[in-house]
Parts: structure tokens; sequence; C-alpha cells
């Protein structure tokens, strides 16, 4: 044992001690007596090499302390957002509440005033659905779809908190398009994160997504008047022109990664 | 707590590989002295711990199967025994299965007889290949040396990683990228067979082994040189010769054998890397018998030469298999990866030199051994070679009867009249 805490302490002399070098030299030597404990059970008697080993099995204890820094404050971060979401929903239901009774009580504005409470809600939501998204993505890849129907889900809730007040405050007779654009963001959304997570085949969604994306942003943009309905279809066309180059262009450059054997050529001419 | 270790692409291969043989890596060495039996079990410790695979359970999940590290002790590990018939209880402790659920892995036997010990190590193939368990075996012996006579601490193993993509890491951004994009399916269409009898129920697995003397195995690398052929296509020639003899297969047809290569060659340092597998197989395969065994090594060598010109050699199918693995989970892929896989009814291991000095025990270089692969299940059939101290030992493991281990012995004749022709004899 003393052993182990010569080695702890002489490896980590030069660290200045704020608490937390505490923590981890305690935590390293609870892991050697128990590595210890494991491989004595095994059948090792020699002493020497018992230490020797163990010790081994340490070989960088500052790598070590400076990875136990950064976890401990991912832990500390992640346990303050848990408090926010565990106390955040009653508090802000009551912010909510007394918000929505101050206001329409001042402005006498009733039908509109509930908007504060729906797109607060929706606002929390996009929060949680975010932290959801970032906690998801640090697991492993199997479990990124979720992250991704997650986002999609946050996206929603923008957009629905968009086009409750742009019908509230503005009476805007064409809000409807904020859905079809509220599709084009869950698109988007997706296309940026697959890119961002290094997603594999990757290729497949944006081919899928970009003529998907084209008639609702021709929707959305023919709603506005933005452009003539016709001749605006023509971009429903380009997202298909879009896609196509985009095929031809990822065709082009992994060929350029296509081995060619040049000794199998030489073979066949045999 | 419990220790998980990530089951690598070639672990789940090789537990694939459980239709065809028993996945058991063999090793016998004999030695004219008494190996110390307590520092032997010390070494074995410090290398059981370095390497926690070789005491870890083998868990078939059907999401993504994992390794959980098991408590065990050296008794377990290590038989001690001095038999009367020595012959039997080292055949008897060879052909032994370790079963992929078990806590151990690897288990290793000291037999004691009239002032010798033979010292026998099996393993399970997920754990590691014929290349890694050379370097462990020879890593053993050094740090046995070390600690018998210096006081040294047996720690000296190989620690890191185990996955496949080491193979990748030391090439250019382009060639990984290239590398990785080499979705092929390697797969032996041959339907040509060893011709063993039918599986039988009474069937009990058997290593059969022959030995080349030094003298025969100068000639061979001799005639080698003079035709521009390496020990392998000698060896392989050998092979293909003695099996149209013996299988009476038509002069005129096609044989493919498939010959394990080590992917290492990939790897300019392996210092960094843990015990694993890194072993693919190349197809070699011959048009015709040829007219005499001198055409026929023309044919073998034309096709492993091309083979070896390539930058990528065995690195075909890695990425098809990740694929396979990767995109559902374990049950589904083990699956698809079997309608696609078709396993070599033929090949041929030649693990190389055993380096007599490199293994020597307390200054005792080891009088004979070998190194042989698993136990195929019939039809497949797989040609061990290995030398130590410049004798040649060609092995095969087989389960069958006496009628399968008569086959293999007039095979080995037949080799070593092929061997003859070659050499000129």
């Amino acid at each position: 044992m003393n052993s182990y805490i010569d080695y702890i302490e002489d490896t980590l002399q030069d660290i200045r001690d704020d608490g937390t070098l505490y923590r981890y030299k305690r935590q390293v030597l609870d892991q050697m007596s128990e590595r210890a404990a494991e491989v004595t059970h095994a059948g090792l008697r020699d002493e020497k090499v018992l230490t020797d080993l163990i010790i081994s099995e340490f070989p960088n204890l500052k790598d070590g302390f400076e990875k136990f820094c950064a976890e401990d404050r991912k832990e500390k971060h992640k346990k303050l957002v848990n408090k926010v979401m565990l106390f955040g929903t009653p508090a802000l239901a009551i912010l909510f509440l007394v918000l929505y009774l101050a206001v329409s009580f001042l402005t006498d504005a009733w039908s509109r005033t509930w908007l504060i409470f729906a797109d607060g809600f929706l606002c929390w939501a996009v929060f949680l659905l975010g932290v959801g998204v970032a906690r998801v993505t640090q697991m492993r890849r199997i479990f990124h779809p979720i992250a991704r129907v997650l986002l999609a889900l946050a996206v929603m809730c923008v957009d629905t908190a968009i086009f409750l007040i742009v019908l509230m405050f503005t009476g805007f007779s064409q809000a409807w398009v904020i859905f079809p654009a509220g599709v084009v963001g869950i698109l988007l959304a997706d296309a940026v994160y697959a890119h961002v997570t290094h997603q594999k085949l990757r290729i497949i969604n944006y081919l899928v997504y970009i003529p998907v994306a084209a008639p609702m942003l021709y929707v959305v943009l023919g709603g506005l008047r933005v452009i003539p309905w016709d001749p605006g279809w023509i971009i429903i066309l380009l997202g298909v022109a879009i896609d196509v180059i985009l095929l031809i262009a990822t065709m082009v450059n992994n060929s350029k990664y296509k081995y060619k054997p040049e000794v199998e050529q030489a073979w066949n001419e045999n | 707590m419990e220790r998980k270790l990530n089951a690598e692409l070639w672990d789940k291969m090789h537990y694939l590989f459980r239709d065809f043989n028993d996945r058991m890596v063999h090793v016998e060495l004999h030695y004219d002295f008494e190996i110390d039996i307590e520092a032997l079990k010390t070494v074995l410790i410090c290398f059981f711990e370095k390497a926690p695979v070789l005491h870890s359970s083998f868990k078939d999940n059907h999401v993504s199967p994992y390794w959980i590290v098991k408590p065990y002790t050296i008794e377990d590990v290590l038989t001690v025994a001095y038999p009367d018939d020595l012959e039997k209880a080292v055949d008897d402790f060879l052909t032994q299965y370790i079963p992929p659920d078990s806590d151990l892995q690897m288990k290793v036997a000291v037999f004691f007889k009239d002032g010798t010990s033979t010292l026998c190590v099996v393993e399970n193939h997920m754990c590691m290949d014929g290349g890694d368990f050379k370097y462990f075996m020879k890593a053993l012996c050094e740090n046995y040396n070390a600690y018998v006579e210096k006081g040294i601490s047996p720690i000296e193993l190989r620690e890191g990683t185990r996955s496949y993509e080491a193979v990748y890491e030391d090439f250019s951004k382009t060639e990984q990228r290239m590398a990785r994009n080499l979705y092929k399916n390697v797969c032996a269409k041959d339907e040509h067979k060893f011709p063993l009898t039918p599986d039988s129920i009474r069937d009990r697995s058997f290593i059969a082994k022959r030995k080349i003397s030094a003298e025969t195995f100068d000639k061979i690398r001799a005639a080698g040189k003079k035709h521009g052929a390496t020990v392998n296509d000698m060896l392989l020639t050998a092979y293909f010769y003695s099996l149209y003899e013996l299988a009476g297969y038509d002069p005129s047809d096609s044989v493919t054998i498939s010959c394990a290569i080590d992917l290492r060659r990939h790897i300019k340092d392996v210092s960094d890397e843990g015990l694993t597998n890194h072993t693919a197989f190349m197809q070699c395969n011959i048009p015709e018998r040829g007219r005499d065994i001198f055409e026929t090594l023309q044919y073998a060598v034309q096709s492993s030469q091309k083979f070896k010109h390539d930058k990528f050699m065995g690195l075909y199918g890695l990425p098809l298999l990740k694929l396979g693995y990767s995109i559902l989970p374990h049950a589904a892929s083990e699956e698809i990866i079997k309608i696609g896989y078709s396993n070599p009814l033929l090949a041929m291991s030649n693990i190389g030199i055993l380096e007599s000095d490199k293994l020597a025990l307390q200054g005792h270089e080891p009088t004979d051994g070998f190194m042989t692969g698993a136990v195929k299940y019939k039809p497949y059939a797989l040609l061990s070679v290995t030398s130590l101290r410049k004798e040649l030992t060609i092995s095969m493991c087989v389960r069958g009867n006496d009628e399968d281990r008569a086959i293999v012995e007039r095979f080995f004749d037949l080799m070593e009249k092929s061997i003859g022709l070659l050499i000129g004899e």
C-alpha cells in the first residue's frame, strides 16, 4: 500500500492541490488497491512484481488528473443543467402565470395574452429538447437517430411558436407558410447535424432532402408572393438539378479514391 | 464493477467461424530441463493482467457482443503434471476446446518427464492470431528469463488497441480513404475439398504433424531461389500437387487454396498495439495442375505475386465486414454475413519461424516444437507450417476418425514426395 501512496505522491507532487487533487489521489489509490487485491487473488505472491505490475497500469497520473478535472467540470455542469430542468419547469409555470395575469389585467388583452403561456412553454420545450440532443449526441452513434428526432421536434416547436406570434399579432393571412417553412427547417437542421457529427453516408440524406425541400420552398415563396406561382415551379426542377449535380460531384470525388491495382491489370494481360 | 471490453471486428468474425473450426490455436515446445513453475506462474499472471481479454468471457449479445473480464486463479490457467504417457497427455491437452463464454481464453500446461519439460499452450483465436501468439510466446520466454535471472518484474507485454483499424493508420489520408472503400466480397468460390470421410458423431479432434528435416528445408530454400519462388510458394505447390493426387482431381481443374496473410505488414510499428487478430486470406489459384510440378510451381508463383505487389494486400473485404456489423444488430449482421461469406475449403497458414533463441528458457533452447491453427471441421482443411531449429513442421488439425488420420498421413507422404520432386530428389 505504501508503495502505491509513494508513487502517487511522487508523481503528482508538483501539482497545486485545490481539493480536487485529493479526490483524484484517493480514487487512484482505491483503484490500485482494488487491482492489487484482484491480482493477489489470481495467485501472484511476489510483492515486488505485484507493485510493479499495478504501477505499470497507472503510467500517466498527470494526464489522468487533467482528465479527472475535465470530467469533474462536466459532471458539475450536468448537475447544474439537471437542477435547472428539475426546478425550472414549476418555476417557469409560476412565472408565466404571474406574467399572464399581470399583463392581462394591465392590458385587458385576454384574447392574446395566453400566448405568454403557449410560446413560453414552447421555448422551454426547445431548451429541454436541445439538452436532449446534446446528451444523446455524446452517446454512441447507434443512438444518434434519437438525437435527430429530438432536433426535428425542437424545430417544430420553434416553428409553432413563430406561427402563433405571427397569427395573433399580425393576422397575416399567409401565416400558414410557416409550416412548410418548418419542414424545410427540419430538413436543413438534420442535414447540418449529419454534417457536424460526420454521419456516415450522409450524402444520401442530402440527396433525399433537396428534392423534398424544393417544393416546400416553392410553396413558401409562392405563398408569400416573393415569386410568382408560374414560373416559380422552376424551383422544383432546380432542386432536382442540384441533386443530380451533387450526385455527379460526389461520384467524381469518390472516383479519385477508387483503387485500381496495377498488378491486376498486368495479370490480366498475361 | 464489471469490466467490459469491446468485441472487435475479428473477434466477431472468429466467433462466426464456430461452424467451421474450434477456434483454438496450439503451441507445443519441448525443453531439456525442468521449468521453474513458480516463475512461470508469476509471468502468466502478469501477462493475463496485461491482456485482460485472456481472462474474459465472450457475451453473444444480440445487439452488440462484448467481453466481460472475469476473476481467475493461476491454478485454473496452468496445469502441471508428471504423465507416464507424455504424448497422450500433450495430445489430450492440445485438442481441448475452450468455449468463448468460459472465464479463461488461454490454458497452459507443463508436463515433466525424465528431467525434461513440455510447455503446451492453447488459446482462443478470437483473442489473437498466430502472429501475436508467436509474439506472446517470445515475450513469455523473455520475461521469464529476466525474472528468473535478474529479478526483473515480468510486465513487458504489448498493450493497446485491438481494433482492426490499426492496419489503416500508417497510410496517407488518400490511401486510407482508398483502403476504406475496398468493398469487395473476398470469398473462396472453389468447390474442391480435402478428401476426408463424411461427418460422424464419433469424430474426435486430432493433430497430425510431419517433420521435414533441416537438410530438406535448406534444399527447399535453394530450389525456390533457383525458380524465383519463396518457401511459401514451394510448400503451396507441394500442397496443390499432392492434393490433385490424393483427391483425384481432374488435372485440368482449377483449384484454389486460401493462404493466410499477416496484415501487420501494413503497420510500421506494432509496439502500441494490443494482442489481437490481423490476419486475412489471399486466394491462391492455379488454372490447372500443369504437366509437371514445376509448371504447378509457376502457376503458384504467378498467383502469389499478384497479391504481393498489391499495396492493399489483404485489406479487401474489411470495409464490407465493418459495414455488415455496423448497420444491423449483431444477430442480424451474422445472418447477413453468413449469406455472403463462404469459408475456404482448402487453406494454408505459414506461421513461420519459431526463433529458438527467443524461445529459450534459462539458456535452454527448445529441443522441438511447433505451432498450429484451429481444429477444422470436415470438409474444411487447414495446413499449418512452422519451423524451429531449421526443421519444418507441417500439421493439420482435424475433427475426424482414424480413417481421416490415415488420409492426412497419406497426404503428408505425398507432400514429402512432391517436395522431393521440387528439390530434385
